[in-house]
């Protein structure tokens, strides 16, 4: 019995932990948004009121900022997912060749830090310094026509990009999993391959498609790094952008309870899809039983399209990621900002990496990001593990409960969770993280709880109760059961999590923007934000370049690792 | 050797509350083979975990040798690492990520007391050629055939020589040839190492050749107990005798008492073996085996019911005729031997000797 107890006592306390993980931020946030104090730290519960909620959203650009961010998340999500699904019919149900290239370079696109894209289509199409309107210019003369990336499309075209890999990994295998006696039978009563593809190929695909759009389009929400480089010099705002130059505006004294005000949108959206996933996802269990099949779907003969098919593929290939590469590599060797020509390249120097070397600022960014990286990594693991322990194996109470809280998180952007956390830390005083990287370090871990959870439950299903249940008959407690049993069963999934949290951490800028306390808690995105913003391209170019391969070589790691796993599920399913 | 007294498990399922077992007795004997035999959801199942302490109960006592291992009375309840058996799961549950060796080391290692290296070496290399995997030491867990892996789990459960044996459905993951060998080989083997053996099944045939107790459960309650022989020519309801074996069911009404007694039925009287207690008027079944139905040629003899029919189809079986005959509205099955030359239509008198003609009550 003693057992029994001590069971109870940590599952109750990771329960406590996660509760108050997610509760305390959101809770600040909600109260912050009623705050009429100017500053979290003379917030006080005698002055509350709803100005700040009639100044948001009463205010005149209220209206823009709606029309911008529909427009530009329904954009995005549109242009993603219509590429994501040409790309994913392309490989899965053509005969395009060299599609080994698709299926090895599309998730690659991941590594690829949002930034630094963002950058590189800066350096190419700014109206002032962009290379390919500087070549107009050169070319047609002054009156050339000047392609301006600082807009609205601009944010469109980038952001529909960076939908893509995610939502061609989801759309790969159900393309897979379709039965082709389907589309046979359409075929076979007259239809034309095209209208087979319309009629049933495309409505059989509807349902999933939508919830991939939704998952896209929450996605474009969040995201800010894209219109923070591209709309934030031009003054075109979306929600995410808002917030931050509402506490971040160097002009006016920041007011933090409007921020707050305005992020109970992104507030209401987490709740409203924890609610709907958790309906889904009981509706998802009944029919992954069915599940297994494996069909050998018919594949469409492209003819004389199989080349440019090909060619039109590789282009989004280069343009996700060679493109922004090039353009970083190039920059890196330029003493001073110019368009490529013969002149240029005679200029070209290590300059810009030497001086990082001898840059102090880099050195440190580089120990505070390493070490925010590995803690919170290894922190979303420990900790995601033990959530999914208690959710998919225990009895207890409340393991819905704690797999819904660990899902709240992840509707709610870097820069709402990075206010919330700069109420949290601020009043909660008695714990000395302001300022400090392990303030950064905390918030990641949350934001990725989600993420790490959801796979972690994932593989734990794999893994058959017998297994577990065999290792108590054979006498060994639970405690020897997770370290003999489920440690080494699950240490695919944990270093797949653990990479992959080392490779969002290390680029999202949103959150440690607003966290970030001068030097002492500078991390590598920060820098690079804060030096761009200065103007230092060069010198961004030379980090951007450096950190856009060591992203490279850990995602192949990432690969590397999946295919691990993918054959230890094969036997223990 | 094992002990269950009035055990009663309950799930809470989406559906509300599932009580899988409902009151089960059962006394298994120092080295006896017993059998919890029924259809799935019967709860022999439930009832096996139970044992092994994977279940909670609500109700009801375990003992196992002389530990007390479950006591709802007294809030008892040993973990199952605790207790001293030996289990093989219907998945075989190998760990993937261990060899050979190491899966049926792990018992001997995670012991209180731990084993010299030596110690684990010797015992697993004994339990390894008891079960014929000798020489397989290094070879990782995945890549053993399905036969492999089943008797790898028998080494493993038997490894740390356990006073009680619990297996549940350990054949139904293997192809019918390998199956018909291993139940003898399985059989032999625990009789040999003299191990009280709990034993989990749906399929008669197991139940029958293997066991030395068969216990049919349904709707988690034990329903008969005993020898596979009294099981299959005594059932003592209905469902027992359609559940082991193919039976003739014929409705009627006790007419007298005696040895045989003898029922009415639409298809005429029928002189039966009747259970203990029933009254003149009470409704009963009578139950027959197809294999005890014969064509009569002669005049009845005495006890011996003679009923007329028509043979409605037949169906050749390689090793026997089966014949469907319709006696009234009655139809019933009887095998004959393949030469017996009977052609369908043909009218035919069926002997039904009466010690073979068992009534149960409705």
């Amino acid at each position: 019995m003693g057992e029994t107890l001590r069971l109870n006592l940590w599952q109750h306390g990771i329960f406590l932990l996660v509760l108050f993980l997610v509760l305390a931020p959101l809770s600040f946030l909600v109260l912050g948004s009623f705050s009429t104090a100017r500053l979290p730290g003379d917030f006080s519960l005698a002055t509350m009121g709803l100005v700040n909620y009639i100044k948001v959203y009463a205010d005149g650009g209220m209206l823009d900022l709606l029309s911008n961010t529909i427009i530009y998340v329904a954009g995005s999500a549109a242009l993603g997912i219509v590429m994501a699904v040409v790309l994913a019919w392309l490989v899965e149900r053509t005969n395009m060749p060299g599609k080994i290239f698709l299926y090895a370079g599309v998730p690659t696109t991941l590594a690829m830090p949002g930034m630094l894209q963002a950058m590189a289509w800066v350096l190419l199409f700014s109206p002032r310094i962009g290379f390919v309107n500087a070549w107009m210019k050169d070319i047609f003369g002054p009156g050339a026509p000047v392609i301006d990336v600082y807009t609205l499309e601009g944010m469109i075209f980038l952001e529909g990009l960076r939908l893509v890999p995610t939502a061609f990994l989801m759309l790969v295998p159900l393309m897979r999993s379709m039965d082709p006696s389907l589309e046979e039978a359409a075929a076979v009563s007259g239809a034309r391959p095209v209208s087979t593809l319309r009629k049933v190929t495309l409505k059989l695909l509807a349902p999933a498609l939508v919830a991939v759009m939704i998952y896209q389009a929450m996605t474009a929400l969040e995201v800010f790094e894209i219109p923070g480089i591209l709309g934030l010099p031009a003054g075109i705002y979306v929600f995410s952008t808002k917030i931050y130059a509402i506490v971040r505006t160097a002009t006016f004294m920041p007011v933090y309870g409007q921020a707050n005000a305005l992020a109970m949108v992104y507030v209401f959206i987490a709740i409203a899809t924890t609610i709907l996933y958790t309906r889904m996802i009981g509706r998802a269990e009944r029919y992954t039983i069915v599940t297994g099949k494996g069909y050998r779907p018919r594949q469409l003969d492209l003819g004389k399209w199989r080349i440019p098919a090909f060619i039109a593929a590789l282009l989004f290939l280069f343009f996700s990621i060679a493109l922004p590469f090039l353009v970083f590599l190039y920059a890196s060797f330029l003493p001073y900002l110019q368009a490529p020509s013969a002149k240029a390249f005679q200029t070209m120097t290590l300059k810009n990496y030497r001086l990082l070397a001898e840059y102090g600022e880099v050195g440190s960014a580089l120990k505070n990001t390493f070490l925010m990286v590995v803690t919170t990594a290894t922190a979303t693991v420990v900790l995601s593990f033990l959530v999914s322990l208690v959710v998919v194996r225990s009895k207890f109470w409340g393991r819905k409960l704690l797999d819904q809280l660990a899902f709240v998180p992840h509707a709610i952007p870097g820069i709402v969770m990075g206010i919330a956390f700069f109420w949290v830390f601020l009043k909660l005083d008695f714990l000395p993280l302001y300022g400090t990287i392990w303030a950064i370090s905390i918030g990641f871990t949350i934001s990725f709880l989600s993420y790490g959870t959801r796979s972690m439950n994932a593989a734990l299903l794999q893994i058959h109760k017998e297994l577990e249940e065999a290792a108590y008959v054979s006498g060994a407690p639970p405690w020897r059961t997770m370290w003999r049993i489920f440690v080494p069963l699950m240490m695919p999934t944990f270093v797949g999590v653990w990479i992959w949290v080392v490779l969002h951490a290390v680029r999202i800028a949103g959150m440690p923007l607003i966290l970030s306390e001068g030097p002492g808690n500078q991390v590598l995105a920060i820098l690079i934000w804060n030096m761009w913003d200065e103007g230092y391209v060069p010198a961004v170019a030379a980090i951007g370049t450096l950190l856009m391969i060591t992203l490279l070589l850990l995602t192949l790691a990432v690969r590397v690792v999946g295919f691990r796993r993918h054959a230890v599920q094969m036997v223990s399913g | 050797m094992i002990r269950i007294e009035d055990l009663h498990v309950r799930y809470q399922t989406e559906r509300g509350e599932v009580y899988a077992v409902r009151g089960i007795d059962l006394d298994v004997k120092q080295g006896q083979f017993f059998t919890l035999l029924g259809p799935s959801g019967c709860g022999k199942t439930t009832t096996l975990r139970s044992v092994a302490g994977l279940e909670k109960p609500y109700q009801g006592e375990i003992l196992v040798g002389d530990q007390l291992v479950l006591s709802c009375r007294r809030k008892l309840l040993v973990p199952p690492y605790k207790r001293d058996i030996g289990m093989v799961f219907q998945s075989y549950a190998i760990w993937p990520h261990m060899n050979v060796f190491e899966n049926v080391a792990f018992p001997l290692r995670e012991r209180k007391r731990s084993l010299p290296e030596g110690e684990i070496r010797a015992r697993v290399r004994k339990v390894l050629s008891l079960v014929q995997l000798d020489g397989l030491e290094d070879r990782p867990a995945p890549f053993l055939s399905g036969g492999q892996q089943q008797r790898l789990a028998l080494a493993r459960a038997l490894v740390k020589e356990p006073r009680v044996l619990l297996l549940d459905e350990p054949l139904s993951n293997l192809d019918a040839k390998l199956r018909e060998e291993t139940r003898i080989e399985m059989r032999e083997l625990v009789k040999r190492l003299g191990i009280t053996t709990l034993y989990v099944t749906h399929d008669q045939l197991e139940a029958l050749t293997m066991s030395d107790v068969v216990a049919v459960m349904e709707g988690g309650r034990i329903v008969q107990q005993g020898t596979p022989l009294e099981i299959y020519s005594a059932p003592q309801n209905r469902f027992v005798a359609s559940f082991i074996g193919l039976s003739n069911f014929l409705e009627g009404r006790v007419k007298t008492l005696g040895r045989p007694g003898a029922v009415e039925t639409p298809s005429g009287i029928v002189q039966c073996v009747l259970p203990d207690g029933v009254a003149a008027g009470d409704e009963v079944v009578v139950v027959i085996r197809p294999e005890d139905v014969t064509l009569n040629n002669g005049a009845a003899g005495a006890n011996e019911n003679v009923l007329e029919g028509k043979i409605e189809a037949i169906v050749f079986m390689g090793d026997a005729l089966e014949c469907q005959v319709a006696v009234g509205a009655k139809q019933i099955r009887l095998k004959l031997h393949p030469s017996s030359g009977v052609t369908k239509g043909s009218s035919v008198r069926l002997k039904l000797p009466a010690a073979s003609c068992r009534a149960v009550r409705a």
